[in-house]
């Protein structure tokens, strides 16, 4: 397993080089983004939405669109794919209301990227999945609830 | 002929003649694969032959599976497995060989008949054989990991091409038997054969899971499963799955690679005939 | 042993959809290992940052709440044939991974 290198804030070894060369380290805008510990903590989904965005109104919007099964196959690979039409987004986030921590992953996206974000969750029982779309200084919404049975046959 | 399968259904007893007897000619194969082929096709409308690859996936009333199997194969998971089955496939053994040299049968036409032995030649037996024969060891758990990968790997070279087992000899008939008579007849604490589900019960719901028809069986093996993935164990080869198969009906389950698999693999791929190769399969 | 696997496909829109796959456990922490009954420490990706032709377009947030061997997949809206995706993660206990293509 590799040690913590790149916290000890060296140039020497590995992913700070490899980052500072690939360009990662600009714009700062992306970097200065952290991963989002409150909001991972949060054990509700508005902790979460307050976590990641603040105060910012939110909104239902039709713009938002969420790919995903109605019944998954099976709850530990549950697979989203999420886009909006906004023009100007500029972070997706997945929510799950039944998980006991909802936020389960978000994307933070600059000019060049679009708003698309598809992953696989983990969901614990049949919930809402809500897809927050950070856009014109507002916050959009979808949801989509996806059934999560368990058992089944097939040893 | 379709009378005679539904008396056979109903009587779920074992099929034409005596239990012991051995003999089938190669006509009465082909009717057989006539007669279940045609069973199917008609049970789903609509679907041809070749979807039948896609199992479940392919039937119309389950659409969302379908959804859900799609967006997972836009990127399948077993994509990094099968990357590293590539890499261990031309990695030379210690003489300097690699599986490229082995004397394997194309990726479609297994299990073959080996008159010499009188015994069934299967993909996963002669990968053992090729790692002896080199003097490599051979692989141990013959149902996952390694060598379900393998096998993979060199099968989905022949994607496409159709299941085209070769039943013409006495011998091969003799095991096409033993596997058929294995398929219909019932076993375990709940009685059930592989026909009630798979014929019988085909599209059906059980527990939460739905029954694979049997037309489609053995052309996407092996398997990368969603529910072994979690378990840390993805891979399974066709026996594996027939070990589960029988433990869920509360039968004990047979050996990998024993005879009495290799004789219902052998049935399986026989009425499985012209279905195309479509390996590995992504399913839950 | 982490392997990370980039495919690049284009898109309706004009630009390309970027799918990554990163082979790692994703655990959450709460997991017992079956035979020393020990819970398994959490171990899962936490950032992915994405860069077209070195400049960073997107950053990812992962959680434990993310599937085992995580499918990844953002959108460029201003890609070309000849350009270069890189994507470069890391995880909780400080590992690290990536990988880069070209677009076709």
């Amino acid at each position: 397993m590799k040690r913590r290198v790149f916290l000890k804030g060296s140039f020497a070894a590995g992913t700070i080089a490899v980052a500072a060369a690939a360009g990662l380290l600009t714009p700062r805008r992306v970097l200065a983004a952290s991963w989002p510990e409150t909001a991972f903590d949060a054990k509700n989904e508005t902790d979460a939405v307050k976590a990641l965005f603040g105060d910012m109104p939110v909104v239902d919007s039709d713009a938002i669109s969420i790919k995903a099964p109605l019944q998954a196959e099976n709850g530990a690979v549950v697979p989203i794919k999420a886009w909006t039409s906004l023009s100007n987004a500029e972070a997706i986030a997945i929510v799950v209301e039944k998980n006991p921590a909802p936020w389960a992953t978000s994307v933070e996206v600059m000019p060049g990227a679009g708003g698309l974000y598809s992953t696989r969750i983990k969901m614990g029982q049949t919930s809402p999945v809500t897809c927050y779309v950070k856009a014109g200084g507002k916050i959009h919404k979808a949801a989509h609830v996806v059934k999560v049975t368990v058992g089944g046959c097939g040893g | 002929m379709k009378k005679f399968l539904t008396a056979v259904l109903m009587a779920g007893a074992f099929v034409i003649g005596a239990p012991a007897a051995n003999a089938i000619s190669e006509a009465e194969i082909k009717k057989d694969i006539e007669e279940f082929q045609s069973f199917f096709l008609k049970r789903f409308p609509g679907v041809t032959l070749a979807e039948y690859s896609d199992g479940v996936n392919a039937l119309p009333q389950y659409a969302e599976r379908r959804a859900n199997w799609e967006l997972l194969m836009e990127f399948p998971p077993y994509e990094t497995e099968m990357d590293k089955a590539a890499e261990e496939w031309v990695k030379p053994f210690a003489n300097g060989k690699t599986f490229d040299d082995c004397d394997l049968a194309a990726g479609n036409v297994y299990p073959v008949y080996d008159a010499a032995t009188d015994d069934l030649r299967t993909l996963v037996g002669d990968i053992n054989a090729c790692l002896k024969a080199n003097g490599e060891k051979p692989i141990k758990n013959v149902k996952v990991g390694k060598m379900a990968r393998l096998i993979a790997h060199y099968r989905a070279q022949f994607n496409g091409q159709p299941m085209a087992v070769d039943y013409s000899q006495a011998g091969a008939q003799k095991w096409y038997e033993k596997g058929r008579q294995f398929y219909w007849a019932k076993r375990g604490q709940l009685n059930f054969s592989c026909a009630n589900c798979h014929v019988q019960n085909a599209g059906n719901k059980i527990r939460g899971d739905v029954l694979s028809p049997g037309l489609g069986h053995t052309s996407g093996f092996p398997v990368y499963r969603t529910k072994w993935a979690v378990a840390g164990k993805p891979w399974g080869t066709i026996h594996r799955r027939y070990g589960g198969c029988n433990k869920q009906v509360r039968a004990k389950p047979f050996k990998a690679q024993g005879t009495e698999y290799k004789a219902l693999e052998l049935y399986e791929a026989v009425m499985n005939t012209g279905v195309p190769l479509k390996v590995p399969s992504q399913r839950q | 042993m982490a392997a990370t696997k980039m495919k690049i496909k284009k898109d309706k829109s004009g630009g390309h959809v970027v799918m990554v796959l990163v082979k790692h456990p994703m655990e959450t922490g709460n997991r017992k290992d079956k035979k020393t009954g020990k819970k398994v420490p959490a171990h899962y990706v936490k950032t992915m940052v994405f860069t077209h032709n070195g400049a960073a377009v997107a950053q990812a947030s992962l959680g434990p709440a993310v599937s085992k061997n995580p499918l990844t997949q953002i959108l460029l809206t201003n890609s070309n044939s000849g350009d270069t995706v890189s994507v470069q993660w890391t995880d909780n206990q400080g590992e690290t991974g990536g990988t880069e293509a070209t677009i076709k």
